[in-house]
């Protein structure tokens, strides 16, 4: 067996398979699809609390938008090979992803609820589009940053 | 943490392997650990058998149809040693590229310019 004390380019060698390992880890096409649907599940609750008969609750949606999360993030661990920790800001490089997806998330629900409230349905739905939109891109943004600390090394906890 | 080497991550398969396993997935797949590794699966097999036999690396396996799927992740104690192992090579990288340095930087003395270069002492190629 080869001896990392007579092959110095050992480490170099380790980041070049840590780069090919980040690699691995590209959403398939059906990961943003999901994480499209996903939000846009979240973003009608303000419009199904309003419209839907007294009665119909919003809890089962939110049930299906975390099962959903749940399928997705096995999905994605079954087509990359790479199952990555479902905590949200473990990964430093992803963080400010992170972070621009729960203030999105929230900025998004107040505004369309305030939009409704006033009658403005266009606007809300509007709103609610622009979100899921940035959402699935904050996604990706933070799909990159896990990529770049398996890269470096430093998405060990 | 402690920068030491660790006999059994030393050989440069199993370094790879837990390399990769410590870069931040949390599980890494048989498949993509061999590709990534750039080794063959009867290698990753003995090897992975060898680190989990030391409490190393967790296995989990499971099958999804009629494929067998293997995951592997580090342990805390293997994460620990790898670690370890890990800042052990980097302080050997770069020592050995402060040598490099030395020698790139050594000038020959007066009356020595017919002579091959040498890399002098610090003490000497200072002054």
């Amino acid at each position: 067996m080869r001896d990392v004390a007579r092959d110095p380019a050992a480490l170099e060698r380790l980041r070049v398979q840590r780069s090919r390992l980040a690699d691995r880890l590209q959403p398939p096409w059906w990961y943003l699809t999901g994480i499209a649907i996903l939000w846009a599940l979240a973003f009608a609750c303000p419009f199904t609390s309003r419209y839907l008969p007294q009665g119909v609750r919003t809890w089962p949606i939110l049930v299906a938008a975390v099962a959903i999360a749940c399928l997705l993030h096995w999905g994605l661990a079954r087509a990359t090979g790479i199952a990555v920790d479902t905590r949200m800001f473990r990964y430093p490089s992803g963080r400010p992803a992170g972070i621009a997806i729960i203030v999105v998330g929230v900025a998004a629900l107040v505004t369309e609820t305030f939009l409704i409230d006033r009658g403005l349905l266009v606007a809300a739905i509007a709103v609610a589009a622009l979100a899921v939109a940035a959402q699935v891109a904050a996604q990706q943004a933070q799909l990159r940053g896990i990529r770049q600390d398996l890269r470096a090394g430093g998405g060990a906890p | 943490m402690t920068a030491r080497p660790d006999p059994l991550i030393h050989p440069i398969t199993r370094l790879s392997i837990c390399g990769l396993l410590a870069a931040g997935a949390d599980w890494v797949e048989f498949a993509a650990l061999r590709d990534a590794a750039g080794i063959s699966d009867s290698v990753l097999s003995k090897q992975s058998r060898v680190l989990e036999d030391a409490g190393y690396v967790e296995v989990r396996k499971g099958a999804i149809g009629r494929r067998p799927r293997t995951w592997f992740r580090l342990t805390a104690e293997g994460r620990q040693a790898v670690r370890g192992h890990l800042a052990w090579l980097a302080q050997m990288e770069e020592a050995v590229s402060a040598g490099t340095r030395d020698i790139q930087q050594a000038r020959p003395l007066p009356g020595d310019r017919d002579q091959p270069r040498h890399a002098l002492p610090p003490l000497l190629g200072s002054t």
